[in-house]
Order: structure tokens, then sequence, then C-alpha cells
């Protein structure tokens, strides 16, 4: 249980364009072991979204190294990082990131036949997330005919359904109202102590508030790191 | 899976965006129909011969001649001792076939059933083998080899006779003759370029009166066609030739100076032999056109996969968000250029199947404007095989610059909200354009050339007046009546003229020298014409010196000759008074005083030069009649008057008409067709140009949205907006015409040079032709742009 999920160590990462060089993170050390729940907060532009790009094997730090399940992949190609991420990581985005043209089922089962698995158990483990997120009756609609709530719970679904060990959310509740915001909480609260590791980006100090951990960032650096007392799974509606 | 994933994806992401669909898949159907039409066409013009099963081994012999007052000129047709002598002369040849037809056989018949027909040859025995003529009753190999034998074909047979088993071993009857009917064969494909449904046995003819020239090597009237015994031979026996013409031909006395001979590929006879004068045809083709033919409609085809990718690009945007998460998820590059290029395969299966169902369509209508017969015939495999190689070009060129494209997206850079521009695709979608307006641009440039052209030659002055006019044909001895038919026609005041002649034109088609009776014996190649005293008259042909025939003296008949100014001007003479012939062809009998001169008149098409022309009253050579009518009479009307009269004074001879204007519009038949082939062209690049266009704008629109919305939020006025767009846009149609233009001039050049006599360049027609591709474009585009530019601009900022 308590072993080391990833680490990094002085992480760097520089935008660069023909006049401008922008640094978005620097010299970001921490590591998360395996079944925590941690929030990474800061202000807009803090580097937030780069670093879970880079934990999320979407981007390449340009300096520093990262390790993740013991392995150093910072200078992984992308078909290396492809491979990795499809079996070990799952992605919630604010905006859903729903492929319009698949339905709710089919959406689902997308990492699921990115991984090569038979039809049938494709089947099995869909439904089973399906019910699980309690979305099964939606299951063939597409998802611009669900509610935003709605089309979160999928985009959960979907991240979990190949069961990584990682999930990485980014700004889960960002376009949601509270009530929906909530219930998207209340799932990765519920995955969290499933057992799967958890990563989320958050503005919100009430979502935060589920995880155990929060890493606070500002201009690209990591000032605080401060670890929770608030037990995850519990409703907090009275923290803000 | 993946690929079910992929398709279920692709179609449903294009149900969704339905006019992309629409113009994609409208464009493609369109391109590909075009496509498959003129392949059609080259297809059935390059299938001219293929039942001659040793056609690559077998050759025409083609004569070089320098004539003088002519120039050199190549001709197909040849003496009738050549094919013995060659065979003898070269061991490579394994067997040769003359083959000349028998126009001059007016009358066949059998019981009370009497025709004319129009496509009898007389031939050697070896034209069986060597045209791979199969017999359905009869011995093959005993057919043709005694005289006064013939084969028909099955359909000649049961036009005579009840049954083919009846017709076989029968006798037909040839203007009175009998020939008994040794061989019944299949009838022959109508795309060779030579057509026979009787063939008469050559020695029916050869050596008995009438034909005393086939012995001659001063005649040149049939065709020599030679088998090699292998292809690769033709090179030494073209390389013997220069020897064979000095042994053989130089030493008689028959007066060639110059003479060369080459051997020309039975495959090429269809399509390349616009550089042959003289020839025995029944159609040709041309090369040329089939090569212009061909990079069209692969033009065309590009233009509708150049809209694919325009397009494609322009949904870029939407799709990005699909390619970013479905890496996020664990695809990797090629399987996403996999997931496109499978959208570009459904799209192509669609449109093909699309262009089938429109070709169905308008194929009759296609058929009827072109005098062709093409069907889709899903039965042959060649035909199913071409679908499938156009259905994988056509997914694999219009798809893999997309794929590849919108693979490259990194997914960080789309999930936020997904990609706003696209980059630098905008410069090749914009050259892309280019290249799209310039074709059509060139192709409405040529078309109106075409049209220039076409115009002319049907609207000059041909010094000959064909209009209500009609030839009507002799059987031998019919002109012996020819003055009974006159009064008798006559008699009908709708009737204006008639008069005797070789042909509607005033000449025979053969073409001879006349030996000027000086010291030294000056001689002319010329056309030979024999017409009456009223030809020239009735035919608006006018004198423009000396006199016309006179049927009142008696010496006109044998005793004069008239000539053309081309003739006189190439004599260099400027008074032919007391002038007069030593000799006519090989005959020094007759001496004929040159008594008029008429001005020069195209006896041919516009497509021919006016050569030299001599012209004699000789009643016998006269093939017809060529009779004027009165523009108030309909040429149905008077045809069955004139065939009413005819059987009574000529119930021998089948009655057969031609309209004089009907024969000269024969002569640009081809030329129509490629006027109207090429106006449909350019409808359908101009077309299809537009719609890529539109998708263009569309993608460049999609791109601007957050600038229109910002400057119009700053209130900026909507003209602006629009004026900006259209802009950028009446530049690059510009440029496709600075591009266009001169390669049209290129092209067109090279078909105005078939002409003679032409219209100049235009600077009209191309002003023309850039301006409608400008004001076409302009309408497309400020159609899209208004319609964003007048959108709110709270919408717009949304969007993004």
């Amino acid at each position: 249980m308590n072993t080391t999920m990833l680490k990094t160590v002085n992480l760097t990462k520089i935008f660069r364009t023909d006049e401008v060089e922008t640094t978005a993170l620097h010299n970001v050390s921490f590591q998360i072991q395996t079944g925590e729940f941690v929030a990474i907060m800061g202000p807009s532009g803090c580097g937030k979204s780069t670093l879970l790009n880079i934990i999320g094997l979407l981007d390449n730090p340009s300096g520093g190294d990262y390790y993740f399940l013991g392995q150093e992949v910072s200078k992984f190609t992308e078909k290396m990082r492809a491979n990795l991420r499809k079996k070990n990581i799952g992605f919630v985005f604010q905006n859903f990131n729903l492929i319009d043209e698949l339905n709710v089922y089919e959406n689902v089962e997308l990492p699921l036949i990115y991984l090569g698995m038979s039809s049938s158990e494709r089947k099995k483990r869909v439904e089973a997330t399906l019910e699980q997120m309690q979305i099964m009756h939606r299951r063939k609609h597409f998802p611009l005919q669900l509610s935003g709530g709605q089309q979160q719970r999928v985009a959960v679904a979907r991240a979990v359904v190949a069961n990584p060990h990682l999930i990485l959310a980014d700004e889960p509740t960002g376009n949601l109202d509270s009530a929906h915001g909530e219930e998207v909480m209340n799932l990765l609260a519920q995955l969290n102590q499933n057992g799967t590791t958890i990563i989320m980006v958050t503005h919100s100090q009430h979502d935060a508030e589920f995880s155990q951990r929060i890493i606070r960032l500002f201009d690209g650096q990591i000032v605080n790191e401060n670890i929770m007392n608030v037990k995850p799974g519990i409703s907090t509606q009275n923290a803000l | 899976m993946i690929l079910f994933s992929y398709l279920t994806s692709a179609l449903r992401g294009l149900l969704r965006q339905k006019r992309y669909l629409l113009i994609n898949l409208m464009g493609l159907s369109v391109g590909i129909a075009a496509y498959m039409v003129i392949m059609l066409y080259v297809t059935h013009e390059k299938g001219y011969d293929k039942h001659i099963e040793q056609r690559d081994k077998m050759f025409r012999v083609v004569e070089v001649q320098n004539e003088p007052g002519v120039g050199n000129q190549h001709v197909a047709i040849t003496m009738a001792p050549l094919a013995s002598e060659m065979k003898n002369y070269f061991p490579q040849i394994k067997e040769t076939v003359r083959i000349l037809p028998a126009y001059n056989i007016a009358a066949v018949g059998h019981g009370d059933k009497l025709f004319r027909e129009t496509n009898m040859i007389c031939a050697d025995p070896s034209v069986i083998d060597m045209f791979s003529i199969r017999f359905l009753r009869g011995n093959e190999s005993l057919a043709l080899r005694k005289p006064k034998t013939i084969v028909v074909s099955e359909e000649i047979a049961k036009k005579y006779f009840e049954t083919v088993d009846e017709a076989y071993n029968s006798v037909l009857m040839l203007d009175n003759v009998s020939y008994r009917i040794e061989g019944i064969i299949e009838n022959q494909p109508t795309n060779s370029h030579i057509f026979f449904n009787i063939i008469i046995s050559m020695s029916s003819i050869e050596g008995t009166p009438g034909f005393e020239w086939m012995s001659s090597w001063g005649n040149n009237s049939l065709v020599t066609y030679v088998l090699l015994n292998d292809e690769l031979q033709e090179q030494e026996i073209e390389s013997g030739f220069e020897k064979f013409v000095k042994d053989k031909i130089f030493s008689t006395d028959e007066g060639w100076e110059y003479l060369e001979m080459y051997l020309q590929p039975v495959n090429e006879i269809y399509l390349k032999s616009n550089h042959i004068k003289f020839q025995i045809v029944q159609v040709t083709g041309d090369s040329k056109i089939i090569t212009i033919f061909t990079i069209i409609a692969s033009l065309i085809l590009l233009i509708a996969c150049v809209n694919y990718i325009n397009i494609s690009l322009a949904r870029s945007v939407k799709q990005s968000k699909e390619v970013g998460m479905r890496k996020v998820l664990g695809a990797d590059r090629m399987s996403l250029v996999y997931r496109f290029i499978s959208e570009s395969f459904l799209i192509t299966l669609i449109a093909i199947l699309f262009s089938v169902g429109l070709l169905e369509l308008v194929l009759p209508e296609i058929n009827s404007m072109l005098g062709t017969a093409f069907v889709l015939d899903f039965r042959e495999p060649l035909f199913n095989i071409g679908l499938v190689i156009l259905l994988i070009g056509i997914s694999l060129v219009s798809g893999s610059y997309p794929a590849f494209y919108l693979s490259r997206y990194q997914p960080i850079s789309v999930l936020k909200g997904g990609i706003t521009s696209v980059g630098n695709s905008g410069i090749l979608s914009k050259s892309l354009m280019v290249f799209q307006f310039a074709i059509s641009i060139g192709l409405i440039f040529s078309i109106l050339m075409i049209n220039d052209q076409i115009k002319y030659i049907q609207k000059k002055d041909l010094g000959i007046n064909y209009s209500n006019s009609l030839f009507v044909f002799f059987g031998p001895d019919d002109y012996r009546k020819l003055d009974v038919l006159k009064q008798t026609l006559m008699q009908n005041p709708a009737v204006r003229s008639v008069s005797g002649a070789s042909f509607l034109n005033g000449v025979s088609g053969s073409q001879g020298p006349i030996y000027i009776d000086d010291s030294v014996r000056t001689k002319l190649t010329v056309r030979y014409g024999y017409v009456d005293h009223d030809f020239f008259t009735s035919m608006g042909i006018k004198l423009a010196d000396g006199r016309n025939f006179d049927p009142t003296r008696h010496n006109d008949s044998a005793g004069v000759v008239i000539l053309n100014q081309s003739a006189i001007d190439k004599l260099g003479w400027d008074d032919f008074e007391g002038k007069r012939l030593s000799a006519v062809s090989d005959d020094s009998t007759r001496k004929p005083y040159v008594v008029g001169v008429i001005q020069d008149y195209h006896y041919y098409s516009l497509k021919t030069i006016i050569e030299p022309a001599a012209y004699f009253y000789d009643p016998s050579r006269f093939n017809g009649v060529n009779i004027k009518y009165s523009s108030q009479t309909g040429l149905t009307e008077i045809d069955k008057y004139i065939e009413s009269k005819w059987k009574e004074l000529f119930p021998k001879t089948p009655y057969r008409s031609i309209s004089d204007d009907k024969y000269l519009a024969e002569s640009y038949r081809n030329d129509l067709k490629i006027r109207t082939l090429f106006v449909y062209f350019a409808i359908i690049s101009l077309f299809l140009s537009c719609l890529g266009l539109y998708g263009l704008t569309s993608l460049l629109i999609e791109q601007k949205t957050k600038i229109i919305g910002i400057k119009k939020v700053l209130g900026s006025p909507v003209r602006s907006i629009i004026v900006n767009l259209v802009k950028e846009y009446m530049i690059l149609v510009a440029l496709a015409g600075v591009i266009a233009i001169p390669l049209s001039l290129l092209f067109i050049q090279r078909f105005l040079d078939n002409y003679p006599y032409r219209v100049e360049i235009s600077l009209y027609n191309i002003l023309f032709a850039v301006t409608s591709a400008v004001i076409i474009a302009f309408i497309t585009v400020i159609f899209k742009a208004g319609k964003t530019a007048n959108s709110n601009p709270l919408e717009a900022l949304k969007y993004e």
C-alpha cells in the first residue's frame, strides 16, 4: 500500500516561442504514494495543468527527472508514453472531452479497445462501470444529449473502466453546478477509498478538501504542502 | 474492432456536419462521374481493332510522296502489285492482303430485294486470317479464291435471305452480275478502323476490263496490309524499303521521282492517322484528343480530391478534440491516420455509388449528345477493377494529407478547448485553391477559343454554297440519262437546278498529275473534278476568268479543262489564253485547252488547305447529281419527291441521297463533340472549384470567428469585415488566372494548329475567363462571409 506511485525531482518546464521564454515549472520535486488523493492548487497560470500534463505523460519536462512506477520516463517518446499511459492512467477533464460522435457506451469502451481487450470482456467491464456510475440507463445516449453532470460521470467511467493505477482530474467540477460537482467529487472519493490513486488540479478549496494532501503551486514552484485532516468520502457541504 | 469504432465515429461525425458531407459527396460524385464518362470515351477510342488477333504483327504500308504543287504527303493507299512484290522481296513478311473498297457497285439484289450497300470491299483471301474473320458457314481456307465469289456477314445474309442457311451457297447480284456466297461470316465489330459486311474476291476484278490499273505501279488505289513473322522485324523492312523502291518502283516507267515507304502498326491506325492524307478507313480518332481528355479527367478528379482535402482541413478544428482524446486514451499516430483514411474510404465508396447512380441517369443523354453507346458494364471485370482502383486511389489521395495533418495534433494542445487555427495548412489550402481555379479558368478560356474557332469554320465563306442541296448517287451508266433526269426533276418548281458531278463538292476524291503542253512538260499534281456546266453556277462557285463549260460546244466534253485559282497560281500563269494540257494522268490522247479559271473554294472542310484542282466535263465520270432546291421546301419532302421520280427512271439503281449540309457538318462532328465535352468539363470544374472555395472560406472564417466577433464588439462595420475577407480571395483567383492563361495558350495553340484556317487568340476571351471566375468566386465567398459577418458577435466569442 505504501509504495511510491510517482516521484519528480527538480522538474522544469520551459515554453519557448520566437521571442518569449516562459518558465512554467521550476525545480518541482514531490512524490505521491499509491492510494493517495492529492489536490494541486494555485492561481491561474501557476503551472498546475502543465504539471498534470507531465504527470499524465501527455508531455515531457524540459528538465529534471520523473519516475513513474519506479521508471524514469522524462525522456520517453510519444509512443512509449502512450503505451504507459493507456495501461496506467485515467483522465478526467474540466470540459469532459467526450467524443461527441460516440455514445456513452462507446466512449467508455474506447480505452479498452486501445488496450486490445476482447469484445466480451469489454462488454462486461463497460456495463459494470456504467452500473457503478449509475449511468447504465443512458448508455445509448450521445454526450450532447446529457447534462454536464452526467457527461462528467461518463468521463469518470471512461477514466476508471480500465482499472488504472492513477486518475488525473483537471478541474473536474469546473463546468458543473454545485450539486453535480458534489456528485463527481463523491465518485472520486469513493474510487480513492477503493484504492485508486487520484491527483486532482482544482481552484476550489471545497473540492480540495476531499483530498488527503494539497500541493500549492505559485509561479511554477511548490510553495506549500498541507496534509488534510478531513477524511475523504465525507460530504462537507458547509466547508465553503 | 477499432475500425468499427473509427467508422462509427467518422460516419456520425459526417452526419452531424451534413453540409460538409453534402459538399464532399457532391464534389466527389460529380468528379468521379465526369472521370468515368471520359474514361468510357477513352476506353472506347482505345478499343478499336482489338478483334484483330495478330494486330501486333500487322502493319499498313504508307507511302510518302512529294508532288509538284502539293509537297510532301502521306498516302496509305498503294499500288496493286506492291503486296506480292513485297512478300517476295522481304522474307520477314508472312502474309499480305490488299483491300479495295467497292464504292462503284450501286446495287445489290436477290429476288425483289435491291439495296445500295456501302460497306463492300474487294480483298485477297488472306483477309480472312489476317482480320480474324470467323465463319458461321463455309470453309474459311477455301473462300474468296475464285472469281465471282463473295462472303457476307450474318446481317447481310438475313437482309436478303430468310436464313443464314438459305443464303449460304446462294447467289447475290452485284450490279446485275451473279456472285456465289461462299461463306457467312460473323458481323464485324464496328469499332474497327475499316468496316465491311460483304467481301468480294479480288480475283473477281483483277485482270478484268476497267481494272487494268491493277497491274500498274503508277496507280495508288488499294490498301496493303502486311503480316510479319515477328513484330520486331518492322525496322528491318523499313530499312530495306529504300532499295526495294529503287529496284522495284523507280525502275518502272511510271515517272516516280520521289517515294518513301514505311509501315504503320495496325494498332495505331485509328488514333494516329491524322497525318495521312489518303486512306481507306471507316472513321479515325485522334490520339491528341485522347491525351487531352485523359489529362482533363485526371484534373477534374484531382479538383474533387482537393476539395475533400480542403474541407477536411476546414473540419479539423472540430475533429481535433477527438484526435486529442483518442491519443490520451492510447491511440498512436498510425492508428489515427488509419482512422482518417478509413473516413475518406467510406466517403469515396458512397461517392462512387452515387456517381454510378448519377451515370445511369445521365448516360442516355450523354450517348445521344456524343453519338456513342456507352454502358456501365458491371459484368466486365476490368470495369470493376477500375472502380476498386478509383476507390483506393481517391481515398488515399484525398485522405492522406488530412490524415497525417490531423493525426499530428498533440493531445495537450487540443484538450483545453480544442485548437482554433490550422496554421500552415492555410498556405496549402490556398495553393490548392489557386490550382483549382487555374484549371477552371484554363478550361473556360479554352472553350471560348474552341467555340470561336468552330463558329469561324461554320460561318466562313467556303466559296461554295452547300445549303438546300442534295446529292443522289448514280449506278453504272445512269449518267446517260442525266438530261432526262434534269428535265423530269426541273418540272417541280421546288427544284432549282440539277447538275451532274463526281461528288457534291465537285471533286472526285482522286488526285493525279496534269502535264502542261509546254517545252518542259510541266507537271502539276491536282485533284480531279468532273462536273457539268450547271455545277459551278448552281453551287455559287464564281468564275474568276474565262468561261464555264458549254453543253452546246461538242468539244467541251473531252477537249477543255477548267482550273482553280490555286492551280493557276502554282503554275505561275498570268494568263491562260491558248494554254493546253499535254496529258491528264496517264492519258495522253486528250490535250484539253484551259478555258476558264474558277475562284478557289473549299471542296473539303476548313481543316485542309485548298490544293490545285482541274475540272473536266466528262459525264461518264459523274457519280451522281447535285440538286439545289428551294429554301421553302423541306429536305424530307424534296427527298421523297426525287426518290419517286428516281424509281421511275432508274429502277435498277437503289436510291441513295445525301444532304450536302449534313456531309459538311459530318467533317466537323468531332470538333463539335470536343466543344460539347469541353463545355461540360468547364462547368464541372468550376462547380467543383466553387464547392472547394466554399469549404475553404468556411475554414478561414472558422479561424477568424473570434477576430470578427472582437471587431464587431469594438464597432467595426460589417462591410469592412466582408471586404477584407473577399479581397484576399479575389487576389488568389486573379493569381490563378495569371498561371492559367499562359498554359492554356500553349494548349489552345496546339488545338488551333489542326486548322489551316483559324481565329486569332482573343484578349477578350482571356479577360472573360478570368473575370467570370473572379465573379463566381466572389459570389461564393460573399455568401459565406456575409453570413458570418452578420452573425451575433456573442456567438463567436462564446464559441471561442
